[in-house]
C-alpha cells in the first residue's frame, strides 16, 4: 500500500494514484495499447505530429522513453505551422524546445510553403469553417512530410477526451462511415498508417503527467476553436465524464462494438484515387482538391 | 482561502475545511477541465483543504 500524497483522483477507475504510479501508470498503459493493438513494429519510423501543445508533448516524451522496449524503433517530428497569429508561434517554439532536449529531429512544414497562404488568410470570410478547412489541409501537410521524412507510420496525441468526442460528432452527424473508419487499418497500402497511442489517456491525466515531468507550458488556446462543434461537444461529454465516470470509455467501446458489428458490410465506400491529384480518396476528388478549387488556390 | 485562477486573477473565499471538488463546483467549475494545487503542490480533487490554504486552479483544455 503506497502511503505517498495522491496527485490524482481517477474516478472511472475509482483510484488515487501517486506521483511516481501515476507516471507508471500511464506508461504502463500506453505500452500495453501499443503493443495489443500491434501499432508500432520491428523497423518502424515513426513520425510524431508534434504541434507543441500538450497532448504531442506527452505523445513524444511518452514514445522517446518506450523507445529501449521497441526494436529497431526509430522517431522523427513533424510540425505543421498553419499561420495562425498569436498562437501558433509559441507552440513551435514549444516544439523546437522540446526536440532539442529529447534529441529528436525535427522538420516543420509550413501552409505557406504548401498550399501558397497562411490559414489566417486562407479563412478570411469564412472562419465559421475554420476546423474542416485547417483539419484537411493539416492532414495533407502531415502526410507530405511523413513521407518526406520517410516515415512507416504517423503518430498522433489523440487523447481519450478528443477519441470520445469524435464518437459522439459522428453519431451527432449521422455519419456511419467515418464513426467506423479507422485510419489505422482501412488504408489498403495507401497511406501512411496513423497511430494513437494516447487514445485511452484521459486529458487530466496527460496534463497531470506533464506537470510531474516538469514539461507543462501554459499555451494559448486556437482562436478559431470558438467556431467549432467540437467545443460543444467537448463540454457536454466533460459534464457527463464527471456525472457519470466512465462515460468516455464507455462510449470507446461503443465504437468497437459498431465496427465489430460493421465489418465486411459495405458502409464505407471503397478507396479510389484522386482524378486530379491521384491521392487515395473515396470519391472522384480527393477533399484537399474540393478544397483548392473553392478556396482559388 | 486564497483561490488563483487560470487568468491570474485572486479571489478569497471564506471556508473552513471543505474537499477542493466543492470549491471547484461552488465556482463553477468542472474539476476534470482543470488541475489543482495547494500550496504549490499538485494534489487530487477530494483533498480537503483549509482556510490557510493558496489553491492554483490550471485550465488544461487548449484546442488545436
Amino acid at each position: 500500500m503506497c502511503v505517498e500524497p495522491a496527485v490524482i483522483y481517477l474516478r472511472y477507475a475509482k483510484r488515487h494514484l501517486c506521483r511516481a504510479h501515476l507516471i507508471e501508470d500511464i506508461e504502463q498503459r500506453v505500452l500495453l495499447t501499443v503493443e495489443n493493438k500491434k501499432l508500432i513494429s520491428n523497423g518502424d519510423r515513426i513520425a510524431v505530429a508534434l504541434s507543441g501543445g500538450k497532448d504531442s508533448t506527452a505523445l513524444l516524451i511518452l514514445l522517446c522513453r518506450l523507445l529501449p522496449a521497441l526494436k529497431d524503433v526509430s522517431l522523427v517530428a513533424i510540425t505543421i505551422d498553419e499561420g495562425i497569429t498569436s498562437y501558433r508561434e509559441d507552440t513551435v517554439h514549444s516544439a523546437e524546445d522540446l526536440t532539442r532536449r529529447l534529441g529528436v529531429e525535427h522538420h516543420c512544414i509550413s501552409f505557406t510553403e504548401q498550399f501558397g497562404d497562411t490559414l489566417d488568410d486562407l479563412l478570411k470570410g469564412r472562419e465559421s469553417q475554420a476546423c474542416s478547412i485547417c483539419g484537411i489541409l493539416r492532414k495533407k501537410a502531415l502526410n507530405i512530410g511523413a513521407h518526406r521524412v520517410g516515415a512507416t507510420k504517423l503518430a498522433t496525441g489523440h487523447n481519450l477526451d478528443d477519441e470520445a468526442q469524435s464518437v459522439l460528432m459522428n453519431v451527432l452527424r449521422g455519419d456511419l462511415p467515418r464513426l467506423v473508419r479507422n485510419s489505422s487499418n482501412d488504408s489498403s497500402g495507401m497511406f501512411i498508417q496513423r497511430i494513437k497511442p494516447l487514445a485511452y489517456i484521459s486529458e487530466k491525466e496527460i496534463a497531470t503527467y506533464l506537470m510531474l515531468n516538469d514539461a507543462w507550458t501554459s499555451l494559448p488556446e486556437c482562436p478559431y476553436t470558438r467556431y467549432a462543434l467540437r467545443r460543444e461537444v467537448r463540454a457536454m461529454l466533460t459534464t457527463l465524464e464527471y456525472r457519470y465516470p466512465g462515460t468516455m470509455l464507455r462510449l470507446m467501446e461503443s465504437k468497437r462494438k459498431i465496427e465489430y458489428y460493421c465489418a465486411g458490410s459495405m458502409v464505407c465506400e471503397p478507396i479510389r484515387r484522386c482524378r486530379e491529384c491521384s491521392d487515395p480518396c473515396s470519391g472522384d476528388i480527393c477533399q484537399v482538391c474540393l478544397l483548392r478549387h473553392s478556396l482559388r488556390l | 482561502m486564497k483561490i488563483i485562477f487560470p487568468d491570474q486573477s485572486i479571489q478569497t473565499l471564506d471556508r473552513g475545511s471543505t474537499p477542493i471538488e466543492y470549491v471547484l463546483s461552488d465556482l463553477g467549475i468542472n474539476s476534470l477541465e482543470v488541475i489543482v494545487s495547494r500550496n504549490g503542490k499538485l494534489v487530487s480533487e477530494d483533498t480537503v483543504v483549509g482556510a490557510d490554504d493558496e489553491i492554483r486552479i490550471i485550465r488544461i483544455a487548449h484546442g488545436g
